[in-house]
């Protein structure tokens, strides 16, 4: 199955601890919902592939821990990742206000910069919204990043988030392409100077 | 094709059983009707019959063969016509073509010249006629048939500054293989104004002919330049193939003359002819009423009495067999070019080696730290002076063999151009590239110092290196501590110095290296604020995290710059390998020492630099361990009690030497941790872990600060931050490794749990520093510090289960009972997240095997022995070309920004431009996974000619006095320079007697000087002294090139007949004449 892919793309989940990055995950790559899900450790790792516009990508995603003393760890799986998620929990608001923090370890830590961000709003089935939907649009906004409100328990936006995501990476040019396909350099007017015509005092041989 | 239509039609074919063999059907039935042929695509396109030809493109394939059953003949002389026929055939479904397809239909007249609806044989055209009709084909694919849109004439100097397209094909005339090209300068055509009557307006080509607009273009196709014409097309042999016969000449002109003839194109054409070298062409152009035939001559040598003005006329009018007498004048136009090679004057401005440096005498040798720049050599090697006098008439000027009044400083127009040298040699150029040529070596280490080289003792036992000196500690401080690995290590160096005395580098050389590299070993070794002392890297050049290079001044760059230095002006390779071997050396010793590395950035490894700098920082980073762990030991008995450590004195010093025995090892020593499972680090869960069967509280060890105003659930203590042990730094290869065994574990459950509890070190760890800073505590304080998130306050969420555990609501009772303990805030009510609480989770399970023990008392987490020496085992390891891999952005980065500094010195804009590009492109090269290395060559060598650029704009610079003068004059010759540099020719204002004209003047003369006067005193001649020769050397050489444009307007052949354009162009080289003619005959009535 593996011959057909087009290319493999590492993403990365990041966000303060508890706001569901892992069930994210989990419903994404095996839709379900475990309610019982542990507190992640370090960084864990799940593989799929996907189909978007007829081609098969395969996504190796980094679930990283929430936790502050696991975070001196995690930077360092932000490398050559190519899309990060971004995930906040709606009902807490604080977990929101912490996104400057991530979005500042993120451009500490990773190796290009036209990596493509998209920031999740998780857990909007529950009913206490603390971060307005406009909020977390506003913020997207600002930081160039694709923005969605989703529920891992109820399904809503999780697939979507994920495809989204990956479009954009591959509608990124130079972002996924395998490297052998790099351009040629050309430095401006050296080339052209030197166009079929021949030389002026051309009887000079 | 829409889906239900399809499905309809599938379901006919099918009832119309075209199911055996559709295409015998297609074949037989030519498609009664429309229909009938839906159907058939319809069957096509699904399939379902699965046989071979039921592809649509199969019946296409078919047509053909359809097409010449039953016309046989058309295909092979007119196989386009046949082609473009089928559609017609297909479409109309009728067999005979009928008058379906006016287009065939045409063609069909056009061939045959017989009525429709015969077959014509055009089976026994011959080759020739062949590739007639091929050219004729051609021109009219091309569009240039008839009478063309009318362009405007070209404006002054269109022919340099508009662009040229061209256009190409291939032809063959049997198995010769030619190709046919249209060069064409592109121009709006001009808007239709042309009234019809004007029918027989001689073609483009004619009026370009007596254009002066565009003589002598600096920048054009040869037949520019020789017959002035805009738009032509050159049949040229293939590669390999030359026609030299004259037979085959004629042949090839007549196909030309008979193509242009039906084709009715009114653009010249022109056959190549005889050696390509010899660039030799013929042809001629067809008008209304009109033929320009195209004639050249190419000589060696002509007789003098031709070789000038006067005897070139009389050819022209000879060769114009016009019989009107006397001949109109002829209008001439000239063009003398003078050389200047000798730049006596003015010498190559690089700077001359310092001489008192470290390798002076040698030009171009490298100062370490600093990267060469410059052309070793005058980057320019001839100056083109162009005279011209654009309008002359016959009988104006005199020009014969005995006296010429053509003297180039009366010219009206001067313009220059400039030669460079091909491949200049440039410093930084060369600097780059040979560092860059380490790559293709395969060699190791060893290989390339020679193992075999004996290690015998030296003679001379004073050479002990200097290097030695500098580096060894001054005694006092860490004496008694290193002296045992010192001896040892100085010995082994010794050794080695003996090894290389023969070695490319000296000892001179070596030792400046090596204190280049690292300053701090010639001051005090053992100083404290050394390694306070960062590079301090511009603060907004980030530019070295694009390449992926190192900070600028750290002791990667430099090593990068030493290494290329050693390289290009010491010995090359083995100079490389060996300057290397010192520094993986020096590392040695100073992770030996526990000397910290200078100029190295703290901290974990910067994963965005290169791999070499990580590891330099990795090892510095265990050095730093290894250090403070040394200072903690040596000083800890001595200061009773570090700073965490509080409280009871008594046992202190039992704890500490204790503590101190202990600290390298693991904790699997059995007594140990048996006294402290005694001591009361019962694993059992959730168990308060004060109130230990020992009696009393255990004494809390390893604080580092109170968390907030946190007290701990159970006994209503503060809580504390535990010391905790620093998280492992990581390079990117060893982050790769980590990772890739993460993975490797699948993303099944097992996996996830396995990778966890990998990972679980760094939280037991925690686990453990928390309990033995917070006896008494619990797996809730812990994680209230830990991962706040995760202790739910009853206030928040009351609802979840009540009757957990026992233990803790008598824990909180008597918590309780101690209220008045509380300082501030008030006990939170509880518990842990629904995810904390799954039984077995790995939280609580790390936490219950999780004994009390400081950090310092815990298992290292991260071995810095271990990891040193992998860092210094891998850099020992490296190949040469590895290093060049490593180092390349470093010296890229240097390379631009020493060009960047350069350029804004001379202020060159396309340098400027081209130089932002390359760093753009050298960020993405060095970004790739695997360094492309053609790529990167390619790059270097563009690096190259932009150095190459910045030299020359110099060495004119210094030519033109740009420098010297001031004030407007300045500003005009700098102007005047800048365009020498960017166009290929330059219209010097003023000619001969403007500023520049002047310089170029005297440059001339002095050359002049040089080249004919005896050399003696050539550079002490004074100004005085400067006219006395003046008389008898001229001041210009003879011209290297001169070239006349002849121009007329005669009657020919008949005296009666119209007046039309007549041209020859001739240039005179010291061994080559072409004369390259373009005369016209009116063919009206001839």
């Amino acid at each position: 199955m593996d011959e057909d892919v087009l290319t493999t793309l590492k993403l990365l989940i990041i966000g303060e601890s508890g706001v569901g990055k892992s069930s994210l995950l989990l419903r994404f790559t095996e839709d379900t919902f475990d309610p019982e899900q542990s507190a992640t450790i370090g960084v864990d790792f799940k593989v799929k592939t996907v189909a978007i516009d007829g081609n098969r990508a395969k996504l190796a995603i980094w679930d990283t821990a929430g936790q502050e003393r696991f975070r001196t760890l995690t930077p360092s799986y932000y490398r050559g990742a190519q899309g990060v998620i971004l995930v906040y929990d709606v009902t807490k608001r604080d977990t929101f206000a912490k996104l400057d923090n991530w979005l500042n370890e993120l451009e500490t830590y990773t190796t290009r910069n036209d990596i493509v961000k998209m920031l999740v709003g998780n857990k909007i089935d529950q009913e206490d919204h603390e971060v307005d939907r406009n909020e977390g649009l506003k913020f997207a906004r600002k930081h160039s990043m694709l923005f969605i409100e989703a529920s891992a328990k109820t399904k809503d936006g999780v697939q979507c988030a994920f495809e989204e995501l990956v479009e954009k990476i591959l509608q990124t040019p130079g972002l996924w392409e395998s490297e052998h396909q790099g351009q040629k350099v050309i430095l401006g007017q050296q080339e052209q100077s030197q166009g079929g015509a021949c030389g002026g005092y051309c009887s000079i041989p | 094709m829409a889906d239900p239509h399809d499905a309809g039609h599938e379901r006919d074919a099918a009832s119309f059983g075209f199911g055996s063999d559709p295409l015998a059907g297609v074949v037989a039935v030519d498609m009664p009707d429309r229909e009938e042929s839906w159907i058939y695509k319809g069957v096509c396109h699904c399939g379902i019959l699965g046989c071979g030809g039921a592809h649509p493109r199969g019946v296409e394939e078919l047509i053909p063969g359809l097409w010449r059953s039953s016309s046989p003949g058309c295909g092979g002389a007119h196989p386009r016509a046949a082609e473009e026929l089928i559609p017609g055939v297909w479409r109309s479904s009728s067999p005979g073509c009928g008058g379906a397809h006016p287009r065939g239909v045409e063609e069909l007249i056009l061939g045959a010249e017989t009525e429709v609806f015969e077959i014509t044989d055009f089976t026994t055209a011959s080759e020739w006629e062949r590739f007639v009709s091929k050219l004729e084909e051609v021109l009219n694919d091309w569009k240039l048939i008839g009478n063309l849109p009318r362009k405007p004439a070209p404006t002054k100097g269109e022919f340099t500054s508009g662009v040229w397209g061209e256009k190409s094909q291939d032809v063959s005339f049997a198995d010769f293989k030619f190709s046919i090209t249209h060069h064409y300068l592109e121009q709006e055509a001009e808007p239709e104004t042309r009234t019809p009557q004007e029918d027989d307006v001689f073609p483009d080509a004619l009026q370009d002919l007596l254009c002066t607009n565009n003589d002598f273009p600096p920048r054009a196709h040869c037949l520019v330049r020789w017959f002035g014409v805009r738009s032509f097309l050159v049949l040229a042999p293939g590669p390999n193939v030359e026609v030299i016969s004259e037979s085959k000449c004629n042949l090839l002109l007549s196909s030309v003359s008979i193509a242009l003839q039906n084709s009715g194109c009114q653009v010249p054409v022109l056959v190549q002819v005889q050696q390509k070298w010899r660039r030799l062409y013929q042809g001629e152009c067809q008008g209304p009423g009109v033929r320009t035939d195209f004639h050249m001559v190419h000589l060696h040598k002509v007789p003098a009495h031709h070789r000038n003005l006067s005897g070139l006329l009389d050819i022209f009018k000879s060769k114009m067999s016009s019989s009107l007498s006397p001949l109109p004048p002829i209008n001439i136009s000239i063009r003398f070019t003078y050389i200047l090679q000798d730049w006596h004057q003015t010498s190559w401005p690089q700077q001359p080696p310092d001489f008192d440096a470290v390798f002076g005498g040698e030009v171009g040798g490298v100062e370490f730290g600093k990267v060469p720049f410059g052309a070793c050599a005058e980057p320019i090697s001839e100056l083109h002076l162009a005279a011209t006098w654009p309008h002359l008439t016959e009988g104006i000027i005199v020009d014969n063999d005995v006296y010429s009044e053509l003297d180039p400083i009366q010219a009206p127009h001067w313009s220059v151009r400039i030669r460079t040298v091909d491949n200049a040699q440039c410093l930084l150029g060369d600097f780059l590239l040979e560092f860059f040529r380490l790559g293709q070596c395969s060699e190791t280490l060893d290989d390339v110092l020679g193992r075999g080289l004996t290690e015998e003792e030296g003679k001379d036992a004073d050479i002990s290196s200097a290097l030695q000196k500098l580096t060894q500690p001054s005694a006092s401080v860490h004496m008694s501590k290193l002296s045992v690995s010192h001896m040892v290590h100085s010995a082994r160096r010794h050794i080695r110095r003996r090894r290389y005395e023969e070695s490319p580098l000296s000892h001179e050389s070596l030792n400046a290296a090596v204190l280049f590299l690292f300053p701090d070993a010639a001051t005090e070794k053992s100083s404290e604020q050394r390694c306070q002392t960062e590079p301090h890297p511009d603060p907004d050049s980030t530019q070295y995290l694009q390449l992926k290079a190192s900070p600028p001044l750290s002791l990667t760059h430099r090593l990068a710059l030493a290494l290329a230095a050693v390289n290009h002006s010491q010995g090359g390779l083995r100079a490389v390998a060996h300057l290397w071997q010192e520094f993986v050396l020096e590392l040695r010793y100073r992770w030996e020492n526990n000397y910290l590395i200078h100029g190295l950035p703290s901290g974990a490894p910067d994963l965005r630099c290169c791999l070499l700098h990580q590891k330099l920082q990795m090892l510095n980073c265990c050095i730093q361990r290894k250090r403070s762990r040394d200072e903690a030991q040596s000083s800890a008995p001595r200061t009773s009690g570090s700073a965490p450590r509080t409280t009871s004195e008594g046992d202190t010093a039992l704890w500490d030497s204790d503590s101190d025995d202990e600290f390298y090892e693991c904790v699997s020593d059995l007594s140990e941790s048996d006294r402290r499972r005694a001591e009361g680090g019962r694993p059992e869960g959730a168990r308060p872990e004060g109130g230990s069967p020992s009696g009393g509280h255990r004494r809390p060890e390893g604080r580092l600060k109170q968390y907030q105003d946190l007290r701990l659930l159970q006994n209503n203590e503060p809580l504390y931050v535990p010391v905790t042990q620093e998280p492992s730094p990581m390079t990117e290869d060893m982050l790769e490794q980590q990772s890739e065994v993460l993975s490797k574990l699948g993303t099944s459950a097992e996996g996830a749990h396995l990778r966890a509890r990998m990972q679980s070190a760094c939280l037991l760890s925690d686990m453990e520093a928390f309990k033995a800073a917070n006896p008494g505590c619990i797996l809730e304080d812990f994680v209230r510090w830990y991962s706040p998130r995760d202790f739910v306050t009853e206030s928040e969420d009351q609802a979840e289960d009540q009757a957990k555990d026992q233990a803790r609501d008598q824990a909180e009772d008597q918590a309780e009972d101690r209220a008045e303990d509380r300082a501030s805030g008030p006990q939170l009510r509880g518990q842990l997240s629904a995810r904390m609480q799954i039984p077995g989770n790995m939280w609580l399970e790390t936490w219950d095997t999780a004994k009390a023990t400081p950090a310092r008392r815990q298992r290292r987490l991260f071995d810095d022995t271990t990891e040193a020496e992998k860092v210094l085992h891998h850099l020992s390891l490296m190949k040469p070309s590895d290093l060049m891999l490593q180092l390349l952005p470093n010296l890229l980065l240097s390379a631009l920004s020493k060009l960047t500094e350069e350029e804004t010195v001379e202020d060159l804009p396309s340098v400027k431009k081209a130089l932002a590009q390359a760093s753009l492109q050298a960020g993405r090269l060095m970004h790739q996974q695997s360094l492309d290395l053609p790529l990167i060559e390619e790059f270097l060598l563009q690096l190259m000619t932009l150095e190459t650029s910045i030299t020359r704009a110099r060495s004119l610079k210094t030519k033109f006095g740009v420098s010297r003068d001031s004030g407007e004059q300045r500003e005009e010759l700098l102007e005047f320079v800048n365009s020498l540099l960017e166009e290929p020719e330059v219209e010097v204002v003023g000619a001969g007697q403007g500023p520049a004209g002047h310089i170029i003047h005297q440059l001339f003369i002095s050359s002049q000087r040089a080249a004919l006067l005896s050399p003696v005193d050539s550079d002490v001649v004074s100004e005085a002294d400067f006219r006395a020769p003046e008389q008898t050397v001229p001041d210009f050489p003879r011209p290297a090139g001169r070239e006349l444009i002849l121009r007329t307007c005669v009657p020919s052949p008949a005296p009666y007949s119209r007046s039309l354009p007549q041209r020859m162009f001739c240039v005179l080289l010291k061994d080559e004449v072409r004369l390259a003619a373009a005369l016209s005959y009116d063919t009206a009535f001839f």
